[in-house]
């Protein structure tokens, strides 16, 4: 895949993550419709698939991925697209529904991790909610999307390293004084 | 190197193994550096969350900005819609027969709106209450549900309660009271509205108004968007 595009993903700029999201969007509804969906479906579907695809820039998967971003986010799209209809085969007895699709695209798996947080990092999460809005930045780019501190420098305002850490060890110290009062 | 450095590969998944054995040395010998690496796993959880809850909400937006110009229905989508409530106008007089009573098309066809608001919360203080509120929601605690949902409408007027507040109520059959919150639900005009015809529609079949229902069915199979498949079926359903 596009170096550019993993790091599109991974910047989450509204304004690029909208053109990619809709560069994609008709193109997939047509080929989701081949296995008999309707439209509030595929719109669920694309959206979710949407995220994950974004999941895997984060956590690294998409480095090593060789086809393009397009059929890559299809295949996520068409596992959930059989996940979807394998529940609605349980659940519905009527209309039982022949799906014959030939399509190239390869299904690629994801696992939704459902982890609730814990009692303390519910806490946590409400302290930094409140945390001004330069902290949640450095705090978002480092612990959420993976940059380190020398890569933070080089896509942001910072001028050094060291102002960086020194942000970044502020806004934890601002944290660790809302945990104690 | 220092024990920050270490700190910050650890957290990234940076760590060399020479400089792992050094990690888990110091997390033996030392309290302090133990309770960093706790405050530190765990902000990275919750940062996460977060990211995803914005990013989640982002996407959703950009949807339904995409889905709207759907709503401009065709000329020949009304014709059509038109000629269905003619239709079934005409055979509601002839057909009086019920097939399936309304309470069991009810049954059949309602299940609460999934909850959508809760990872959306921003400010601080409600947001214990409101998550709150929605948990119960999910959970099926309905009744405890709804008393917040109340409350919480009455502190904040958020449209969205009185959407969810409904739906509650038509979970425990009490539709005659979730019937004016809808109405005044379809006043606003939030993310949510779309949908609520639907649930308008079922709450008066649960009343055994077919007519009030037949309406509102109409009304979602011209909109063309949230449950126009279900509305059709259930339309041909109760003729």
């Amino acid at each position: 895949m596009k170096k550019e595009h993993i790091q599109t993903l991974i910047a989450s700029n509204p304004k690029n993550i909208s053109h990619i999201y809709n560069e994609n969007r008709a193109a997939f509804f047509g080929f989701g419709k081949k296995y008999g969906l309707d439209y509030d479906d595929l719109s669920d579907i694309y959206q979710e698939a949407f995220i994950a695809l974004r999941k895997h820039a984060l956590t690294g998967k998409l480095d090593s991925v060789k086809s393009s971003l397009k059929t890559y986010l299809f295949g996520i799209g068409k596992f959930m697209i059989y996940d979807l209809l394998k529940e609605k085969k349980k659940t519905t007895e009527y209309e039982p529904i022949v799906h014959v699709a030939h399509d190239a695209i390869e299904t690629i798996s994801f696992e939704e991790t459902h982890e609730e947080l814990t009692i303390e990092q519910r806490l946590l999460r409400t302290h930094f909610k409140k945390l001004g809005k330069k902290c949640k930045e450095v705090l978002t780019l480092f612990y959420s999307r993976g940059l380190t501190i020398d890569e933070i420098v080089e896509f942001s305002d910072y001028t050094s390293s060291s102002v960086v850490r020194s942000q970044k060890s502020r806004c934890i110290k601002t944290l660790k004084e809302m945990i104690k009062s | 190197m220092k024990r920050e450095e270490l700190l910050e590969k650890y957290i990234q998944n940076r760590l060399t193994s020479e400089e792992e054995l050094k990690f888990a040395n110091l997390l033996k010998s030392d309290i302090s550096f133990k309770e960093e690496v706790a405050l530190h796993t765990n902000l990275k959880k919750v940062v996460e969350k977060e990211d995803d809850t914005n990013f989640r909400n982002l996407v959703e937006n950009i949807e339904s900005r995409e889905k709207k110009p759907r709503q401009k229905t065709s000329y020949i989508k009304w014709l059509a819609a038109a000629s269905i409530v003619l239709l079934l106008g005409l055979s509601y007089f002839f057909n009086m027969e019920q097939k399936l009573s309304t309470d069991t098309l009810f049954a059949q066809n309602f299940e609460p709106y999934r909850n959508v608001i809760a990872p959306i919360v921003r400010s601080t203080e409600q947001q214990d209450e409101k998550a709150i509120a929605f948990m119960a929601y999910e959970k099926g605690e309905y009744q405890n549900a709804i008393v917040l949902f109340t409350k919480l409408y009455t502190e904040t007027k958020e449209s969205y309660y009185l959407f969810y507040k409904a739906n509650a109520l038509l979970k425990l059959e009490r539709a005659n009271e979730a019937v004016p919150l809808l109405e005044q639900h379809l006043k606003t005009k939030d993310t949510l509205t779309e949908k609520t015809n639907w649930y308008l529609a079922l709450a008066y079949l649960k009343l055994e108004d077919k007519q009030q229902a037949r309406k509102l069915l109409n009304k979602v199979i011209a909109d063309g968007l949230y449950k126009n498949k279900e509305a059709k079926k259930l339309l041909k359903e109760f003729e």
